[in-house]
């Protein structure tokens, strides 16, 4: 399998039960890549992230993730990547420079980079008058944010985003993307799942999945040109309508 | 080992955050340590009781007058009508029932055997038996003086005569029950914190999905577990200390034995519990479950620790049961070192069997945990 890719999937599936959630899905991610996993809930999208983060074993096939196998290396696995679940999941109780010192702390960094990442987030975040208050006490979209930023305190190659933008307004939601293009300026690659189609337009790939299985991939110019449609949200709508 | 470090701190950061925490530490212990200390009471005193003297002479007044002295017994009243006698106890009017009877003072002078007839209120029948021991204490001291003054007897006899028994409860002279029940209740309260605290501060955070970070970062699951059992522990034994205060200050007990050996043995204890609360994180998805599924095993084990029924009391098979329940040993660990002050050494059989099942339990606990986070 190749190494070059910073995601490689092959006949991934996982069951539960006698359900299929996620069904023989094979594809590919280049690094420095924005990845998009399109689909309708229930789709899989969450069980296939799960797997490619070692969070979840795979019923059947294989997948390597910044070179190292999901079935055997999860633990090195972890050191490069970050995650973002589709629940907010910072600590509410703690204040937001708490959690960034406990999740700094967890990824081993050292005292003065924890504290030099922590000023350094918080000023990128706008959050100064913020910095100790209590996390709940924060807008959606902020929390959203920090946690965000939280997740890329190990400086991981790549980082999977499992609806980052779930029920937040437009505005913010163009603010997240407006960072997760400076993420990937820098060479990370992102994958990342949304419901929303207007966000699929920022992907350079995007994948749609439907009843657990990838139905289509590509780029959103080449899949517009194959469907004959403007917007992604026609493209999907014609897809789904199909199967 | 760095990563321990935070996650301790943020453990206790969030304990710490908000009152209610320092108020359940505080002040379950207050209200449990008072109340049932007071209330679960086994100490029988003012025993009513209905006397109907058919001899009326100067032997059955002397008789009766023992129980007039006596503070464990309350006379309230003589009844001639024998029918009427069952009348007191059915209406709860007097728990017992003395009738002496005619030719009391006769049978005993003429050396003849003299009877006294008891009734009993059997309802509960730990405080009847605990009654008909006093009463028969009272009656072996009447019995005592009518031979000492009786003129006939030659020395010899008197003194062969006086082998008696005279129950002296050497560790709770007044057989208390406070002393007794309360290093039960500190065992208790240990249990409820620990264990409710740790099976619901997991599951907490697998509910708001933070278990579920912490498991995409490089920790490893050993270093979980340590980073929530090192501040459960260290809640706990505070919790011990601050029981011991108010146990000292209401019912002025303190601790006769050694106060290490005490923590020692309180710190195996809560392996057991930090294993038991572990394990029910592990078969519970919501915060309410492992509230009920706590509840559930908190229950089980205080019923089969011997705290409110005797072990004795209960059907063979039950009692093996409870030879696996931690607690069991803990309340005699604990009661041994607060009233006797009893050595290590003398402790070892408990202080075995309670760690075998404690490490067991937590071995088994931390296995499963490690198991379902794959
Ligand atoms: N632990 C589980 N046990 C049983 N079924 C599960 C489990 N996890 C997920 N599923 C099922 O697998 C299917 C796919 O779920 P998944 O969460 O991957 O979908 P999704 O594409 O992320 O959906 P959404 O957009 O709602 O987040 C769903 O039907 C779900 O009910
Ligand atoms: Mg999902």
């Amino acid at each position: 399998m190749q190494t070059d890719k910073a995601v490689s999937v092959s006949k991934l599936s996982r069951h539960f039960g006698k359900f299929i959630a996620v069904d023989e899905i094979s594809f590919e991610v280049d690094k420095g890549e924005i990845f998009g996993f399109l689909g309708a809930n229930g789709a899989g999208k969450t069980t296939a992230i799960k797997m490619l983060c070692g969070l979840l074993k795979p019923t059947s096939g294989e997948a390597t993730v910044a070179g190292f196998s999901i079935n055997s290396d999860t633990s090195k696995i972890k050191k490069n990547i970050g995650y973002m679940s589709q629940k907010f999941s910072l600590y509410d109780d703690l204040t937001v420079k708490e959690n960034i010192e406990f999740y700094g702390g967890i990824y081993g960094l050292s005292r003065e980079k924890i504290s030099d990442k922590t000023d350094q987030l918080i000023s990128e975040l706008n959050l100064d008058k913020m910095k100790n208050s209590l996390t709940r006490s924060l807008p959606l979209g902020w929390k959203q944010r920090l946690a965000l930023s939280t997740s890329l305190l190990h400086d991981p190659s790549i980082i999977f985003l499992d609806e980052p933008t779930g029920g937040v307004d437009p505005i913010s939601r163009r603010n997240f993307w407006r960072i997760i293009y400076e993420i990937a300026s820098r060479g990370k690659t992102v994958f990342v799942t949304t419901h929303y189609m207007d966000e699929a337009e920022y992907c350079n790939r995007v994948s749609i999945m439907h009843k657990g299985k990838i139905i289509e991939l590509g780029t959103p110019t080449g899949l517009k040109q194959k469907y004959n449609k403007t917007t992604m949200q026609d493209i999907f709508i014609s897809i789904i309508g199909q199967n | 080992m760095r990563q321990i470090f935070y996650l301790v701190q943020k453990e206790f950061r969030q304990i710490f955050r908000d009152f209610s925490m320092v108020r359940i530490l505080f002040v379950v212990p207050l209200i449990q340590i008072f109340i049932l200390g007071n209330a679960i009471t086994t100490d029988v005193k003012n025993i009513k009781i209905v006397f109907q003297d058919q001899d009326k002479t100067p032997y059955s007044r002397e008789f009766i007058s023992r129980f007039v002295h006596s503070e464990y017994f309350k006379i309230i009243g003589f009844e001639e009508n024998y029918n009427r006698l069952s009348s007191y106890l059915d209406s709860g009017k007097a728990s017992l029932a003395i009738v002496i009877p005619r030719h009391f003072q006769r049978d005993i002078v003429l050396k003849d055997k003299p009877d006294i007839q008891l009734l009993v209120d059997g309802v509960d029948g730990n405080s009847a038996g605990v009654s008909l021991g006093y009463i028969t204490d009272i009656v072996q001291k009447y019995q005592e003086r009518l031979i000492e003054s009786s003129p006939d007897l030659s020395l010899q006899v008197k003194n062969v005569r006086r082998v008696e028994t005279e129950p002296r409860f050497w560790f709770n002279p007044n057989l208390e029950s406070k002393l007794y029940i309360v290093p039960g209740i500190i065992a208790l309260i240990l249990l409820i914190i620990t264990l409710f605290l740790t099976s619901m501060g997991i599951v907490r955070e697998k509910e708001i999905g933070t278990l579920e970070q912490l498991m995409v970062t490089p920790i490893r699951s050993y270093q979980l577990v340590i980073g929530k059992i090192i501040p459960f522990s260290i809640l706990g034994m505070l919790e011990i200390m601050i029981s011991m205060g108010f146990v000292y200050l209401i019912f002025g007990i303190g601790v006769k034995g050694s106060l290490p050996l005490l923590l020692f043995e309180s710190s195996l204890f809560i392996i057991s519990t930090l294993g038991l609360g572990i394990f029910i994180s592990t078969i519970s998805d919501t915060q309410q479950q492992a509230l009920f599924i706590a509840w559930f095993f908190m229950i089980f084990s205080i019923l089969l620790s011997g705290f409110f029924i005797p072990i004795a009391n209960m059907p063979p098979v039950i009692q093996h049961i409870t030879r696996l329940n931690p607690l069991r040993y803990y309340i005699v660990i604990l009661r041994e070192i607060y009233l006797k002050g009893t050595s290590f050494k003398d402790l070892i059989p408990e202080t075995l069997a309670m760690a075998t099942f404690g490490l067991c339990l937590f071995f088994a606990a931390v296995m499963r945990f490690r198991k379902k986070l794959g």
